[in-house]
């Protein structure tokens, strides 16, 4: 059974790295924690991109994955730009603290 | 696909990090806990054939993006910011139950997929090296690669002036 | 290039200079009157610039189409289907309408700029351009439409421009307390019904015996019944075509007689001189008084009927004779008038009445091209003359003001508010005895008057010279009574230019105002300019050897670059007569050059000026005070002509006794108390009544507060779901992804 690792099995990794992201995301305080989540969920995507690159012998996947990480880069800078902002008015980075929203 | 061996060893690194990260109470142990899975996964990649990708993952991600990390929790002193948040109850119960039934379904489906865990290999091993990359980085995907950089550029101007607080009230 | 279907929009600038100047320029004005000014006039002005370069690309369009006319239907104006009455809205494209949108547009354009320097300072200026862009509305309509009732609804709606025009002023109150420019509107609209109502009875007549009023349709089956000698059934007898041609053309004489000022029409046109000058150059010389002669054109096939026909009203003469009698006469008896004028303006007013003869005399003769030929040349240099007139009069104006400054200046507060009123209100800066030697004074103006009343007199080689001899030259051939008729009109025509150009410009200044008037602003004077520039070479459009020798170099055809007028209107002006082998097609009469015509007109004009310069006025009058020299001759008598009382005596008092009755007995006792007090107002009041009490206060309010509170309701709780978490709402987004994946893999 355990004779050569399949697609499978990068599946069901990828979708636990995942959920563990999800997890992070939906449960923890820290908003920088939360940011590292969604790292990690992106990061569950990126493996799978290759993967299946693998998998079908095709470039366009990693292609792709590069794509992802440029993002990423991007969206962690404006992120935690974002959150030393806030902290300079709300002196905290609870998201608890932050409800603006609340209808 | 690599060995089963190796596979498991790795992702068995790289789910014990997560939680790792997931768990700790102080934010400089979930932000090394996550640089060793990015070094987790790159390590895949390579298994993976994807060498290029590998070693941006290893110097971007878990280089430049987690040193990016660190600096702006020791700069706000939020390591100690542990824990979870006060969620109620029925927060916690639906998120885990999602989770739950998320992971379920993939594992279900691959089980009773009727053949599964057979998927052939393609055939052909191609050329995956950074040149081979590059070129099919600036033939096929030349306008999106431009928009990235855009991107990028956008994301630098956005930092700044977030950044920006002592004049903040004269300019603006 | 092809830009037929850019037509609508010859209508759609001007509507839309009227919207702006009729809703928001006021406001432009009000907030700041120099800026103000500058965005309504200039607006106004853009949209008859831009009317006149759409019309400019019909101009090309038709020459690349070979000259075909094209139709470009707007919409369906009228349909019922069981009369057999459909009347689309469409838009005429022919060589005769675009030469009339080129000349409405072109004028148009130039008066609308000059209007800006003339109206500055007015408090309705915005109101102004708005009329005057809407003329330009009615006027396009009118050359523009393809059916009679196109034109009659063009017709109307200039008639009503010129209404408001005319009484533009109608606060002001002369001496005798009455309110001249209001009644010179009234009169004006007045004269014109009855005109109006010619024409609704030759439309009706129209469509009785051609079961349509569109152009083509009327033409084609008049000539084809009148081939076959086929009559109609009218009012229970047989009328042949020749006898509804013959009634219609008649009637459509009386209906140009008012709106293109014929005898006994024409007195409403120098009472007219009351509005604005702008409004007396665009509406009272160069377009909307033409509309008449631009009808008679259009329906050269009828006229042309009715002449074959021969066919007489009253059994005296057939109806294009009467039509070139009643031109030829006005002509005579308008240019004696202007003799005995003072007001600068009421002689060109009576000039343009008598030239207006000309054309009608012309279209009566046959002389269509000669006509319309006439009428472009008469737009250039009578409104030129009127906007010189008006120049003339800011001038004046300007004079009398600096001189009243200068003679009150120290002793002002010791002259109380009441005499210094009466002192502005006496002098009339319109009056030629108080001008004089203004040559000095206004050079510019001078040159161009000079330009516009040599062209207008017949001088070699202006504009008016060609297109006078023209009609000359066509009356010498073909009515020997027109022809001396109008020989000596164009004599007189001369002769009170020569009067006017005397009075206005030469001798020493006899009034102080004279002596200090000063040059008018350069918006005013460039107009001017362009508009000699046209008068001079205005005959260019159809000198006689010019399109006869391209026509030989063309091989017959008119053609090249140069194509004269001839040649532009063959395509939708037909003359024919009728032989035994029914109608024959005559191509058009050449443009002939006769020498002895042409050389005894100008002999004649020449003739003219000098004895109005040198003997008549060569030494009088010196004061302002002094009497005319033709004062004590017989032709004064022609200043109290009976038609002034014709009209008094027939026309007011009955349209008196028809709006007092219409007031009276219609609108008041049946309308008024009948209709509305009892029929209309109580069942308003029972609905009133039922629809605040029941279904106002139970229905709709409960409808409106029950939505309210049921939204309020809603809201109260869907905003318990917005926690303003993050966190919350990424739940959301987990659920609906897990949801969808679950989905996608058990769906396969």
């Amino acid at each position: 059974m355990f004779s050569t690792v399949t697609i499978d099995w990068y599946i069901i990794l990828s979708v636990t790295l995942f959920t563990i992201g999800a997890m992070g995301v939906l449960l923890r305080r820290n908003a920088i924690i939360v940011f590292m989540s969604v790292e990690m969920m992106l990061n569950s995507a990126n493996l799978l991109f290759v993967a299946f690159a693998r998998q079908l012998g095709d470039l366009d996947g990693q292609v792709l994955t590069f794509f992802v990480i440029t993002v990423a880069a991007a969206e962690v800078a404006v992120g935690l730009a974002l959150i030393v902002t806030i902290f300079r008015t709300k002196h905290s980075i609870s998201i608890d603290e932050i409800n603006s929203l609340k209808g | 696909m690599g060995s089963p061996i190796l596979f498991f060893i790795l992702a068995f690194i790289a789910v014990l990090s997560a939680l790792g990260m997931l768990l700790s109470r102080n934010a400089i142990y979930s932000a090394l806990f996550l640089v060793l899975n990015f070094v987790t996964i790159a390590i895949l990649y390579l298994v993976l054939n994807a060498p290029f990708i590998a070693m941006v993952q290893i110097t971007v991600y878990a280089g430049a993006i987690m040193v990016l990390f660190l600096f702006v929790i020791m700069l706000l002193g939020a390591e100690r910011l542990g824990g979870v948040a006060s969620s109620r109850d029925w927060e916690w119960a639906t998120a885990g139950i999602l989770g739950g039934v998320l992971l379920l379904v993939f594992m279900l489906e691959l089980v009773l997929k009727p053949g599964g865990g057979t998927t052939e290999l393609a055939a052909t091993f191609i050329d995956t090296s950074p040149a081979a990359l590059g070129m099919r980085l600036f033939e096929a995907y030349v306008f999106p690669f431009e928009l990235t950089g855009v991107l990028l550029l956008a994301a630098m101007i956005g930092v700044v002036v977030l950044g920006r607080t002592k004049k903040r009230g004269k300019d603006v | 290039m092809n830009a037929f279907q850019l037509a609508p929009f010859l209508l759609i600038f001007p509507a839309i200079g009227v919207l702006f100047n009729g809703l928001v320029g006021r406001r432009f004005v009000e907030a700041d009157a120099k800026s103000g000014e500058k965005w309504s006039g200039w607006f106004a002005s853009t949209m008859a610039i831009l009317a006149f370069i759409v019309a400019a690309m019909l101009f090309f369009s038709l020459r690349s189409n070979e000259f075909h006319a094209e139709a470009v239907k707007m919409f369906d104006w009228f349909n019922i289907p069981s009369a057999n009455f459909y009347i689309p809205w469409t838009i005429q494209v022919d060589t005769l309408s675009v030469a009339m949108m080129l000349v409405v547009t072109g004028v148009g354009s130039l008066i609308h700029i000059y209007a800006i320097g003339y109206m500055h300072g007015d408090p309705d200026f915005s109101r102004f351009f708005a009329y005057l862009n809407l003329f330009l509305f009615f006027m396009l309509i009118l050359v523009s439409g393809s059916t009679y009732l196109m034109l009659f609804v063009g017709w109307e709606g200039v008639g009503l421009c010129s209404y408001l025009l005319i009484g533009f002023w109608f606060d002001r109150i002369d001496e005798q307390g009455k309110a001249m420019n209001a009644d010179a509107g009234r009169k004006a609209f007045i004269a014109n019904r009855v005109g109006d109502l010619a024409m609704i009875l030759a439309m009706i007549l129209l469509f009785w015996a051609f079961k349509s009023l569109e152009f083509g349709q009327v033409f084609g089956s008049a000539i084809e019944m009148f081939e076959k000698g086929e009559g109609v059934h009218l009012f229970g007898m047989e009328m042949s075509i020749g006898a509804v041609t013959t009634a219609v053309t008649a009637l459509f004489l009386m209906g140009a007689a008012g709106k293109s000022a014929q005898i006994p029409l024409y007195v409403w046109l120098p009472d007219a001189m009351a509005g604005p000058t702008p409004v007396s150059a665009l509406i009272h010389a160069a377009t909307m008084v033409t509309s008449g002669i631009y009808l008679m054109v259009r329906s050269n096939v009828l006229l042309e009927i009715a002449r074959e026909s021969g066919n007489l009203v009253f059994g005296l003469v057939s109806s294009p004779d009467l039509i070139a009698l009643t031109g030829a006469l006005t002509a005579l008896v308008a240019g004696l008038i202007a003799f005995t004028q003072f007001d600068i303006k009421k002689v060109l007013a009576y000039s343009t009445v008598s030239q207006l003869g000309f054309m009608v005399a012309a279209a009566g003769m046959g002389a269509y091209v000669a006509a319309m030929f006439h009428l472009i040349a008469h737009a250039f240099f009578k409104a030129l003359l009127f906007l010189s007139a008006g120049s003339v009069i800011h001038g004046m104006e300007h004079g009398h003001h600096h001189v009243h400054e200068h003679d009150h200046g120290d002793d002002l507060h010791g002259v109380p508010e009441g005499d210094k009123h009466h002192e502005v209100e006496k002098f009339d800066p319109q009056d030629m005895r108080t001008m004089g030697g203004l040559r000095d004074k206004m050079p510019t103006t001078y040159v161009v008057y000079m330009i516009g009343a040599l062209a207008l007199s017949g001088i070699v080689p202006l504009a008016g010279f060609w297109s006078k001899d023209e009609i000359l030259a066509h009356g010498s051939q073909n009515n020997q009574v027109v022809y001396w008729m109008l020989v000596v009109a164009a004599f007189f025509t001369a002769f009170y230019m020569g009067r006017q150009l005397k009075m206005v410009f030469f001798d020493k200044p006899r009034h102080a105002a004279a002596e200090h008037a000063s040059e008018s602003s350069p918006l005013m004077t460039r107009p001017l300019i362009a508009l000699a520039t046209l008068s001079v070479l205005g005959g260019l459009l159809n000198l006689p050897f010019l399109s006869e020798s391209i026509k030989e170099a063309n091989h017959g055809h008119p053609g090249g670059i140069w194509l004269g007028l001839e040649g532009w209107l063959e395509h939708s002006v037909q003359a024919f007569h009728l032989s035994e082998e029914g109608l024959i097609h005559l191509p058009h009469t050449p443009v002939v050059l006769s020498l002895p015509v042409a050389g005894a007109s100008t002999v004649l004009a020449v003739l003219a000026l000098a004895l109005a310069f040198f003997v008549v006025y060569g030494k009088r009058p010196k004061t302002a005070d002094e009497r005319d020299p033709l004062q004590s001759t017989p032709i004064w008598w022609f200043s109290i002509l009976p038609f002034e009382w014709f009209y008094m005596h027939t026309f007011v008092p009955g349209f008196k006794w028809l709006a007092r009755w219409s007031a009276d007995t219609i609108d008041w006792a049946f309308w008024h108390d009948f209709v509305h007090n009892n029929l209309i107002r109580d069942v308003f009041r029972g609905f009133a009544n039922f629809a605040s009490d029941v279904l106002d206060a139970n229905g709709v309010d409960g409808l409106v507060n029950g939505s309210g509170r049921f939204t309020r309701y809603v809201g109260s709780i869907i905003r318990k779901t917005q926690s303003g978490y993050a966190r919350n709402y990424a739940l959301g987004v987990f659920l609906g992804t897990v949801i969808l994946l679950a989905y996608f893999i058990f769906s396969y």
